[in-house]
């Protein structure tokens, strides 16, 4: 009979999808290297274990430094899916990190990356989306994208792409357009956002106002919404199940009713009721967004007439608030309606 | 190592391949009497680890287990105790039986053939005749196991040292480097996403202050430009009405100041424009026009008429005197040493009332002129026939100067 004997070896390749990592300080180097080579699965499976390592920051870090930027780079323009999915997979969680990010700008990974906008892969896309999400909330990063004049390439795949994917180029909009929206004005963004807000799925609801909020920044913006007709419908969507839905709305309301056509729009849409009722809304977001909307639409003589019967709830807000902004923007609702010129 | 690479496309799990599995035979036959267990054997061929005749666990301490339809423990000892028994009793037979004596010291017994021809003891066995009778008053002994002869086929399955192995005990060490390294990874992104929830959660509430803010700075934005537009637009108003105030001011004043002074307008047109003799009685101008220039006309004619004839009087004087002055000269040539005074006197003399003559036409010319213009101002009706005697006599005068003149002229020529 044979002997049972415990082996004190280990199979040799308990992953054979993932490379082997080198112990310690070797184990990114040798991985660049990997990358680096000829064959494919080499550069797959180095692929694979890079991405696990990429969740510690100390490694982000050390990966930077040896230059895995370049490679990776140099990766995006394979041949392979597989190997393309990875590294965008791999530059996400990368930009996840602000070392990442700022190395991002560094390398000018930004331009590299738009050549796969119209990757055939959808989650190639995908990643790629996500990385420009993670990468559009650091100012700076923001300020990359709006320079490479990737925006209004950014609107037209918004009209292609699917949901999810149309969620996160929303995000990246949204950041974006928060630093400098004079491209995306010109690209008719504001008539397919209108079209969004009436969009079956929540989310998209709430990012598209989300995004319609930042567009209304600039003063063209302003006037872009009040001419495509858009505040009604935000004024329809106050009364939305959704909270955050609610809440972008208002903020949107917010933005777009500074003007004075903004205003009479507002007004006439009979903006002041659904506002009203946002006072008392659970996300804090919404009870602020809905007392500034509610104080620029005080500024118009009709609306403070409107308004003046209902002080009392403002005061209630400004004595029973936790944070001190609604505190505030309370207490100067009450004296803009409160104002004798 | 060959069995491993051939693996590859095998069960993920197995990492054991065998050429020839190991399988229970089939047999239709009952092995065994009394074999009320049979149905246990499982038919099917297959996994080892579920073989009852694999030994598992430890090999040291072995149960030997009764193959089925064997005789009870009790049994079996009687059977032993017997067997020792016959063993017993054979040993002590044995030392009864006469046996050769011992060789002596430096001696050994050798079997010898003692016979005349040698026979070659090859194979050909002693045979002993013995017999054999058992005790009279022993017990049957029991039957012995029927063991039957083997049947069928053998089959092994060639186990090479180190391939049996307990599943447990080694995949531990596996399973402790799998889900640790799993565990790791997924405690690293567990932190790394708590991380950026509180990140995402920290710019949330940053990104609603951000807009909060940046709403109440376009309002008020929105409101200073509205207030300066405002009080521009007002000041402008106020500006216009100041101005249009001056104005119409300016113009009351202006429309008083000339109603004013063309209220005296009309009477002083008036008055001027009867004054210039527009207000005529038509008669009178009448007379005016057309009676009086022929009647001077006809006088400046009837005195053309005679200042011809003084004229050719005057010439005849003229050259009559002149005949004589120079006949006179002709003689004074002759005697012009003696008398050059008189004659420069004598010109001189003829010269100088006409001078004076001059002076005094010339003063009332003068006087003449501004008399005229005067008259050209103001006609009046009543003054017309005196002036008519006036231009008569100055008619007069004035043909007498120019007598003189043309007499001046003349002695200008002469000299």
């Amino acid at each position: 009979m044979a002997q049972a004997q415990i082996s004190m070896y280990l199979p040799p390749n308990i992953n054979p999808t993932k490379a082997a990592i080198a112990y310690g300080c070797r184990a990114l180097p040798k991985l660049n290297e990997e990358l680096q080579s000829e064959d494919v699965t080499t550069r797959q499976k180095a692929l694979m274990a890079l991405c696990d390592l990429m969740h510690d920051p100390e490694y982000v870090y050390q990966a930077i430094d040896i230059g895995c930027v370049e490679s990776l780079k140099a990766l995006l323009k394979d041949i392979n899916d597989l190997v393309r999915i990875k590294a965008t997979e791999v530059l996400h969680i990368m930009a996840t990190h602000n070392v990442g990010r700022d190395s991002f700008l560094e390398h000018g990974i930004i331009p590299a990356l738009s050549f796969l906008l119209n990757d055939a892969n959808p989650i190639c896309r995908e990643n790629l989306h996500k990385t420009y999400k993670h990468l559009a909330q650091l100012p700076a990063g923001a300020q990359g994208i709006v320079n490479s004049g990737l925006i209004p390439s950014l609107v037209w795949n918004l009209q292609k792409e699917q949901m999810a994917v149309q969620e996160l180029i929303l995000d990246t909009l949204a950041s974006c357009l928060q630093e400098d929206a004079t491209e995306a004005l010109g690209s008719r963004l504001v008539p397919f956002l209108k079209q969004q807000l009436l969009s079956g799925n929540d989310s998209i609801r709430a990012k598209a106002a989300c995004t319609l909020m930042a567009i209304s920044i600039p003063l063209q913006g302003k006037n872009q919404v009040w001419q495509y007709d858009v505040i009604p419908l935000l004024v329809h969507l106050l009364k939305d199940d959704v909270d955050e839905v609610q809440a972008n709305a208002a903020g949107a309301l917010m933005y777009a009713t500074v003007t004075t056509e903004g205003k009479y729009a507002a007004l006439e849409a009979e903006a002041i009721h659904p506002l009203l009722g946002l006072l008392r809304s659970p996300l804090n977001k919404a009870r602020l967004n809905a007392t500034k909307a509610l104080t620029m639409l005080a500024e118009a003589p009709e609306g403070r007439k409107a308004l003046q019967s209902h002080v009392h709830n403002f005061r209630a807000l400004q004595g029973e608030a936790i944070e001190a902004s609604t505190r505030r923007a309370a207490e100067i609702a009450i004296k803009v309606i409160e104002w004798k010129p | 190592m060959a069995s491993v690479l051939t693996d590859r496309t095998s069960r993920a799990v197995n990492t054991y391949t065998y050429t020839s599995r190991p399988r229970a035979l089939p047999c239709q036959r009952r092995r065994y009497r009394d074999n009320f267990l049979q149905e246990e054997e499982p038919m099917r061929y297959g996994n080892i680890m579920y073989d009852r005749r694999v030994i598992r666990g430890n090999t040291y301490a072995l149960q030997t287990g009764q193959l089925p339809g064997q005789p009870d423990p009790l049994e079996l000892q009687r059977q032993q105790q017997a067997k020792r028994r016959a063993l017993a009793r054979k040993r002590a037979q044995e030392q009864l039986r006469p046996r050769t004596p011992e060789p002596l010291e430096g001696r050994k017994h050798v079997d010898v053939q003692t016979e005349l021809y040698l026979e070659e003891i090859a194979d050909r066995m002693v045979e002993v005749d013995v017999e054999c009778q058992t005790d009279a008053f022993l017990d049957r002994p029991s039957t012995p196991l029927f063991i039957p002869a083997k049947t069928g086929k053998d089959v092994d399955t060639e186990i090479l040292e180190g391939e049996l192995f307990d599943f447990d005990l080694e995949v531990k060490p596996m399973l402790e480097v799998l889900v640790g390294k799993t565990i790791e990874q997924s405690l690293l992104e567990v932190m790394e996403e708590e991380e950026l929830a509180n990140l995402q959660a920290m710019q949330y509430a940053y990104e609603e202050i951000r807009n909060i803010e940046l709403a109440e700075v376009q309002r008020l934005e929105e409101q200073e430009r509205r207030h300066r537009e405002e009080k521009e637009r007002r000041k402008q108003q106020q500006w216009e009405m100041v101005n249009k105030h001056k104005e119409t001011s300016q113009k009351i004043a202006a429309r008083v100041f000339a109603q004013r002074y063309l209220a005296d307008l009309l009477p002083s047109v008036f008055s001027s424009l009867r004054d210039s003799g527009y207000f005529y009685d038509p008669i009178e101008r009448d007379i005016e026009m057309g009676f009086l220039p022929w009647l001077m006309d006809e006088v400046e004619k009837t005195m053309e008429y005679s200042m011809v004839g003084r004229t050719v009087l005057d010439m005849l004087i003229r050259e009559v005197v002149e005949k004589r002055l120079s006949m006179y000269e002709n003689k004074e040539n002759k005697h012009q040493s003696l008398r050059p005074k008189d004659e420069h006197g004598g010109p001189g003399a003829m010269r100088d009332p006409p001078v004076g003559y001059g002076f005094q036409k010339q003063s009332l010319s003068h006087t003449q002129k501004p008399l005229l213009d005067r008259d050209d101002q103001r006609m009046s009706y009543d003054g017309g026939p005196s002036q008519e005697r006036k231009y008569m006599e100055e008619g007069e005068l004035l043909g007498q100067s120019e007598e003189t003149a043309i007499r001046k002229s003349l002695g200008k020529e002469e000299l």
